[in-house]
């Protein structure tokens, strides 16, 4: 296979992820277990597949803000279901939330479409009304961990494979990260082995050179946010797995998060561009020191500023690399 | 033989209506195989119309259309009919993906053409490989095509219509962002595909070129045809009569100015990598031709001149003081006005009005006591640019960006003209405008200086410089390659020796041709 060169984006977080794992490390030696790793493994898990979602619409020039919302519609009501109609499945609650996600993203797909409004105000929208309806619909009762399906607590404790660590506890890899593989590898094969990935990175780059080109824009949207859609609904699930309690107001708000990791893995928000690569190294720069800032004795308070600042230098570099550029060829943006 | 094979398109007496304008009336055009044709015209005159006909985008009121010889069902004939029968057209903008790479661009449309569902990578290369093959390029397969030359870029759009088995090339103003040098080398790779049999239509408003590489042109005018005619049997006035209906004779400018200290002294100024020990002299009433390949130094130099590069060491002086400019800001106190060479990015809000656009110059002086915009006293501004320099438009609320592209350079025209500056810069202020419209821009132009502007004309058209400028300064690589003065100007052989001053600076650079690509 061919392999790509890494981009500028790609090395600079690598480079930092190196670096603050050998600062943490330094600090405090008990960051360096497999603990630590599995942890991270785990806790990222969710943040993960919402990114890959939020990438794919971000390459194609759109932004999806709605996806806490269908995560949260799909994960509670197929909990409600389970418990009304006393199915004790993980298969059924899956299935349930993605059937319900698939159905959100078509519907932001459809109101895109049909209002030619752009996504960013379709999807504030939709967000408000998906997590109305489903108070109205379903409920807004919190469901604590003793009412929860006893699926979701051995889902959440399952492990890929285990090992005992030096205090003789038994440790391991959550089945969270097959979920996860899933998605990246459903990703990466969709951008770039398939003619609808090739026509969202078009649509990303210019939408009517992509109708030119003999795309059918409307398809591609449809897939696109879609396939955020059901991303989310898995990720609904995972979540109350993980959390093992089931919040109806909790997700809402987390939505800029996700979006800033993705934009810290380097896609634009004006279309084309964004790696799957970066996309996993800026969900692991966020999800690293929203577990670890604690090694260094910084309290969990302090993680949104630091990924503040990561944000901003890694962008503002490569703007300014841009800019230098341009200036070079004079073309003065600003 | 039979003759109607001979034509690989027949489009008889085509008329097209839109709501309140006739685009085309009862317009016929045949189109050999393997024949280069002209399709001349002024904005408006329904070139793009018949061309959208012919690529099946728009469907005609009237006439018929034979594609090899077949007439064609226009109830039913639709874009990916026109592609099938080989009918492809390159637009002005080319509609290329800025962020993917070469080899995909060329590769796309056809594995879209053809109903691929998966991509492999070998089959993108292999399909570009062997359209960049035919035109005997090479080309960096993996390079993104935001990071290629504007010339390349247009021949990725050629791959990419050879790519989908074109027999018919449609070509828009292809080689208005090019240097001379790559025009040529795109002339020649368009005679290289008439050789292979492929027929193409150029459509485009530097008449020069037209009549070197066309076999026969065809000339549009108010939607009819007025002309059809041999290239050989045409030269550029008949042409331009036949496009604009009138004939076309610019105004030799001559200075009249009794004023003879300098506005604007240059001496020494160096930026480097840029432009080297430049000295220049510009009095009121002066049209100083700035002229030379891209990559001579010349934008660069009006642009410092307008504060946005910093020159590394030399001196400006304005009426005798020496003056810092170190910003637009600067510059504009200063009274210095520049017209960008791309009016589109860099010289005009194009979501915006006419109104807004002439405003924006000069906000301060529409300013009320109390800080806010006279509106009443903009309106009238803007209703009098409008009048003054004949701007089309039916409003002064219409979005400039809908505007053809005389009528938006003289829109950035007005906006300076109305800051009333002591010296004026214009960068290639005809690119893309119409003859009628350049016509009217030269006038302008003229006017300015005989009331008491400077200008300084960067151009690549001889022909203007020597209707328009009273000086002409050729720079090559950076430095001042030759002045000729008033005197030099009235010579009858003058276009011919500033050709060659201008070309004795491209033999040298054939050799750094780097340096053209490095630039763009």
């Amino acid at each position: 296979m061919h392999i790509r060169k890494m981009t500028g984006t790609e090395k600079f977080l690598l480079v930092l992820i190196v670096v603050y794992c050998i600062i943490v490390a330094a600090v405090n030696p008990a960051f360096l277990s497999w603990e630590t790793l599995f942890d991270l493994i785990r806790s990222s898990a969710g943040n993960m597949i919402l990114a890959m979602g939020v990438l794919v619409v971000m390459i194609s020039g759109g932004i999806d803000v709605s996806f806490p919302a269908i995560a949260l519609f799909g994960g509670y009501t197929a909990t409600r279901l389970m418990m009304a109609w006393d199915i004790n499945n993980m298969v059924f609650a899956f299935a349930v939330s993605i059937g319900i996600g698939l159905v959100l993203g078509l519907i932001n797909a459809l109101i895109i479409y049909l209002l030619k409004i752009e996504p960013f105000i379709v999807t504030l929208g939709t967000a408000s009304i998906f997590h109305g309806l489903m108070t109205v619909l379903v409920g807004t009762t919190n469901i604590g961990a003793s009412k929860l399906p006893t699926s979701y607590t051995s889902f959440g404790a399952a492990k890929l494979f285990s090992i005992t660590d030096s205090y003789g506890a038994e440790i391991g890899v959550s089945v969270f990260i097959i979920p996860v593989i899933l998605a990246i590898a459903v990703t990466w094969f969709m951008l770039y082995k398939t003619m609808i990935g090739r026509g969202i990175f078009a649509m990303g780059c210019s939408e009517e050179s992509a109708k030119r080109a003999g795309f059918n824009n409307f398809h591609t949207r449809l897939v696109i946010y879609c396939f955020a859609g059901v991303l989310a609904g898995i990720m609904g699930i995972i979540y109350v797995a993980n959390c093992n309690t089931c919040n109806p107001i909790s997700l809402i708000g987390t939505e800029m998060s996700v979006i800033a990791a993705v934009v810290i893995g380097g896609a634009k928000m004006t279309g084309g561009q964004g790696t799957i690569l970066g996309t996993f190294l800026g969900v692991l720069i966020m999800n690293l020191l929203n577990s670890t800032l604690v090694f260094l004795g910084f309290s969990a308070s302090w993680n949104n500023f630091f990924i503040g600042i990561i944000l901003l230098v890694s962008i503002g570099a490569t703007s300014y690399q841009e800019r230098m550029k341009n200036r070079k060829n004079f073309i003065y943006t600003e | 033989m039979d003759q109607a094979n001979n034509y690989i398109l027949e489009a008889n007496n085509i008329s097209k209506r839109y709501v309140g304008v006739q685009a085309l009336s009862d317009v016929s055009v045949k189109i050999k195989k393997g024949e280069i044709k002209c399709l001349a015209g002024e904005n408006g005159c329904g070139k793009s119309t018949f061309v959208k006909i012919i690529a099946g985008v728009v469907s005609p009121d009237s006439g018929e259309i034979k594609l090899n010889g077949q007439t064609v069902d226009l109830e039913k004939f639709s874009p990916i009919d026109a592609i099938n029968m080989g009918i492809q057209v390159i637009y002005q903008d080319l509609s290329l993906f800025d962020h993917m790479t070469v080899a995909e661009n060329i590769a796309m449309n056809r594995l879209v053409h053809q109903n691929k569902k998966f991509v492999s990578k070998k089959e993108v290369y292999n399909i570009a490989q062997t359209a960049l093959d035919r035109i005997g390029v090479q080309m960096d397969l993996d390079a993104k095509v935001q990071a290629i030359s504007i010339a390349n870029r247009q021949l990725v759009a050629i791959c990419r219509a050879l790519a989908l088995d074109a027999k018919l090339l449609f070509m828009d103003e292809p080689t208005t962002a090019l240097t001379k040098k790559e025009v040529d080398r795109l002339l020649s790779i368009v005679l290289d595909l008439k050789a292979k049999g492929i027929s193409i239509v150029f459509i485009s408003h530097k008449l020069d070129e037209v009549l070197k590489i066309a076999d026969t042109i065809t000339v549009f005018r108010d939607g009819k045809l007025v002309g059809e005619c041999d290239a050989g049997d045409i030269d550029q006035d008949k042409l331009a009569y036949m496009m604009t209906g009138r004939s076309v004779k610019y105004q030799k400018y001559e200075r009249v100015n009794e004023n003879n200290d300098p506005l604007i002294e240059v001496a020494g100024l160096s930026k480097q990598r840029y432009y080297d020990d430049i000295h220049m002299s510009v009095r009121r009433g002066d049209i100083i031709g700035l002229t030379g390949l891209l990559g001579s130094g010349r934008t660069e130099l009006a642009l410092s001149l307008f504060g946005l590069n910093k020159p590394d060491s030399g001196k400006i002086y304005i009426e005798g003081r020496e003056a810092q400019i170190n910003s637009p800001w600067d510059a504009m106190r200063f009274g210095i006005g520049l017209i960008p060479e791309d009016r589109s990015t860099q010289g005009l809000l194009l979501k915006k009005s006419v109104n807004d656009n002439i405003a924006s110059a000069m906000l301060d002086k529409l300013k009320t006591p109390k800080g806010f915009v006279d509106i009443q006293k903009q309106e009238e501004m803007a209703e009098e640019c409008v009048r003054r320099f004949g701007i089309k438009t039916h409003k002064i609320h219409t979005k400039v960006g809908t505007l053809s592209g005389g009528n938006q350079q003289k829109t950035v025209i007005a906006k300076w003209a109305s800051t009333a500056p002591k010296l004026f810069v214009l960068d290639t202020p005809t690119v893309g405008v119409d003859i009628g419209s350049k016509a009217e821009i030269y006038d302008h132009i003229q006017n300015f200086a005989k009331n008491n502007m400077g200008v300084i004309m960067i151009s690549d058209e001889v022909e203007e410089m020597v209707a328009n400028c009273n000086r002409v300064i050729v720079m090559f690589d950076g430095r001042k390659l030759m002045e000729f003065d008033e005197e030099d100007m009235k010579d009858p052989d003058i276009a011919r020796r500033i050709s060659v001053a201008i070309e004795a600076g491209e033999q040298t650079v054939d050799t750094a041709g780097e340096v053209i690509g490095g630039v763009q």
